[in-house]
């Protein structure tokens, strides 16, 4: 089973996440701040992590950026959660190395089918 | 007495002369040496000098008489055949033969006259005065003009008057440099410890006096004074409270800007009063300007801050409020997915309810983010050249569906082959949907909604007298975009208002119907940024005319 982190401070989001994750067969670890997460994700290897932006200690970019720059996690897809959408949060997460962005409210549904897209795409090659 | 010089150095003619003028009413006088004629005319100053034309030097003593002043009447008594010089420097003539009462009527006329020139050199003295100090009146008026900095308009004030009355010291008590009162001496030579503290006190006697509720309260040991003296190497003695002095209050109305004392060692004239006055009242008209002028700044500086503040407020709220809403509608989702148990009918028509509602509050929140970002400015646009026909399009087939549940039917009238326009989609599309789901909501069942899109000239746009203003802005070809209902109605009071933030909430009606309020406004400023504009036209329960018009792309010339 495909192993996805979900790091978020607010809990109620980790929840529903998890709930419908695990619905469609995936295995969930969660984070509620940002070390947590970095920690977690160097001990688990997860196969996808979704994100939070604004999060106490450590924000969602800084974690993309230091995994993303080291070669043993720069693999990872890391799918955003934003309540912006504003254009210079994106190319932030461009030079962070997030691959997609998911924006508050967000449809679970759309969040399953990309996990979906990128873990998919992961069990072809 | 009238003072006759003769100069002459024959003793008959001395003689005849001195009985001529023996009467009181002459002071008669005889000289016989060119030097002594000089002198005496220096220091004498006689009204009527008689020369013999025949006295030793007479041209040159002539020449030199008239070059100590014009004033000066010659008389020439001619006893020879005088040079033409001497004749042309004379005032008049009299000769052996005329008779006593000829001489002496020569001599009355030329007084006469002396004293007309005289009053009259005089009256051209007062008038080149009045001028120089109209002029002075005139720069400083200017001056005043041209400033709203109260320090600067105080000091204008003393400039002059130093110009127009040349003072020896001015004490200007002013409540408008410093946030305290200020004494200001302006003086020409330096003030000694013992006449500063005896000005103080002076002047604060004077302001008491001056002003029925003073707006400060004054005593010697807080007025703080500030010194300009003009030659530090003299000093000023106490003989400068005998000096000439006038007072004047710096007042407009209930405003009280200060007030002047003025000294001078000689004594002022009425005109001089005048123009103290003068100054000293059109000192107080740009002072109080400059009082308003600061106060606007002020509120100016705090609305912006509130305007700041507002836009970040909803900008946070906004955030915070998505947070909570994504997780209801999460579980929503996750309860209507059926994957926590069946969901009965009765179940999922209140979790559709739950649902609507989320979605009406995350419109609302996403108009007020849209709202705040367009008045701080930062509203990305992509602006590209396109056709009216695919925001149209879109919007039919996206709201199609909507106005049929409605019971409604949406039609499309559109002109074909219009020209592009330059624009960005996506903000068209939001503007035309806004504008039909507004007219889905207050159309009655069984009625049409039309969009229509034609060409028009700026010109040729007609429209309510609201929004002739807005129209008068746009000049050229433009796409006028039109959304036709036959709905309830817009009263023609409410019309103006129609794109006003919040205008929604004032009307009980349409908060039946729901929207946050913003949807017009926002639809305004997108349009705005298109150098277009937004209107309408309404009758109520006929129906509305939603128009907005967006500029013709300009074609790039064929060469």
């Amino acid at each position: 089973m495909k192993k996805i982190l979900i790091v978020d401070d607010e809990q109620d989001i980790v929840e529903s996440l998890k709930f419908v994750l695990e619905a469609s067969d995936y295995t969930c670890y969660c984070a509620y701040n940002g070390e947590d997460g970095l920690k977690l994700a160097k001990e688990i290897m997860p196969d996808l992590i979704i994100l939070d932006v604004m999060m106490p200690k450590i924000n969602g970019y800084k974690i993309s950026r230091l995994l993303k720059y080291d070669s043993k996690y720069k693999n990872i897809p890391i799918l955003m959660v934003t309540a912006r959408s504003q254009e210079e949060d994106k190319l932030i997460g461009e030079e962070t190395g997030v691959d997609e962005y998911i924006t508050k409210p967000f449809d679970l549904d759309e969040v399953v089918r990309k996990v979906d897209q990128y873990l998919g795409s992961q069990v072809e090659k | 007495m009238i003072k006759i010089l003769f100069a002459s150095e024959n003793a008959e003619d001395i003689a005849r002369f001195s009985t001529i003028f023996s009467k009181n009413t002459y002071d008669f006088a005889v000289l016989s040496t060119q030097l002594q004629v000089l002198e005496s005319v220096q220091i004498e100053m006689p009204d009527i000098i008689i020369l013999d034309s025949s006295f030793n030097g007479a041209k040159q003593l002539t020449k030199q008489i008239k070059s100590l002043s014009d004033n000066n009447i010659i008389i020439l008594y001619i006893t020879n055949t005088p040079e033409p010089e001497l004749l042309k420097l004379s005032n008049a003539f009299i000769t052996k033969d005329m008779t006593d009462v000829l001489i002496t009527s020569t001599v009355s006329v030329n007084l006469k006259t002396k004293n007309s020139l005289e009053k009259l050199s005089n009256s051209n003295k007062d008038l080149a005065d009045s001028l120089y100090r109209l002029n002075a009146l005139y720069s400083t008026s200017s001056n005043f003009a041209e400033t709203l900095d109260k320090n600067k308009l105080i000091s204008y004030m003393i400039e002059g008057l130093d110009k127009a009355l040349s003072f020896s010291l001015t004490c200007t008590l002013s409540f408008c440099t410093e946030d305290e009162p200020v004494l200001l001496l302006n003086s020409l030579y330096e003030i000694s410890d013992e006449i500063l503290s005896a000005i103080k006190l002076r002047t604060i006697l004077n302001y008491k006096n001056a002003f029925e509720n003073p707006p400060y309260e004054i005593d010697e040991e807080n007025l703080k004074v500030i010194k300009t003296v003009k030659y530090p190497g003299n000093r000023f003695t106490f003989s400068l409270f005998q000096y000439d002095n006038m007072f004047a209050p710096i007042t407009l109305g209930e405003n009280v800007f200060g007030c002047v004392e003025i000294f001078k060692d000689t004594s002022f004239s009425s005109d001089d009063a005048t123009c103290f006055q003068t100054i000293a009242r059109q000192a107080a008209l740009p002072l109080k300007n400059a009082t308003l002028y600061q106060e606007i700044k002020e509120t100016n500086h705090k609305l912006e801050k509130l305007e700041r503040l507002k836009s970040e407020f909803i900008s946070i709220v906004s955030h915070e409020l998505r947070t909570p809403l994504t997780s209801i509608k999460n579980s929503l989702d996750i309860l209507k997915s059926g994957k926590c148990g069946d969901v009965t009918s009765n179940m999922e028509k209140f979790l559709d309810m739950a649902g609507r509602n989320v979605q009406r509050l995350s419109g609302i929140i996403n108009d007020l983010l849209d709202l705040s970002k367009i008045e701080a400015g930062k509203m990305d646009f992509v602006f590209k050249d396109m056709n009216i026909h695919s925001v149209v399009d879109y919007v039919k087939s996206a709201l199609s569906e909507v106005a049929k549940e409605h019971g409604l039917t949406l039609l499309a009238e559109e002109t074909e082959n219009l020209p592009d326009i330059t624009a960005d989609s996506q903000r068209l599309e939001q503007v035309l949907t806004n504008l039909v789901s507004n007219a889905i909501k207050f159309t009655p069942e069984g009625k049409n909604i039309t969009i229509k899109t034609e060409l028009i000239n700026a010109a040729d746009i007609k429209c309510h007298p609201y929004f002739e203003e807005d129209i008068k802005k746009l000049n050229g070809d433009y796409i006028m975009v039109s959304v036709i209902d036959e709905g309830i109605g817009i009263a023609e009071k409410d019309l103006l208002h129609a794109f006003d933030k919040f205008a929604q909430l004032e009307n009980s009606l349409s908060r039946k119907v729901g929207g946050s309020g913003l949807g017009l406004p926002i639809a305004k400023q997108l349009l705005e940024a298109h150098q277009g504009t937004i209107w309408c036209d309404s009758t109520p329960d006929v129906g509305s005319a939603f128009h907005f018009a967006v500029p013709v792309a300009k074609v790039p010339a064929m060469n």
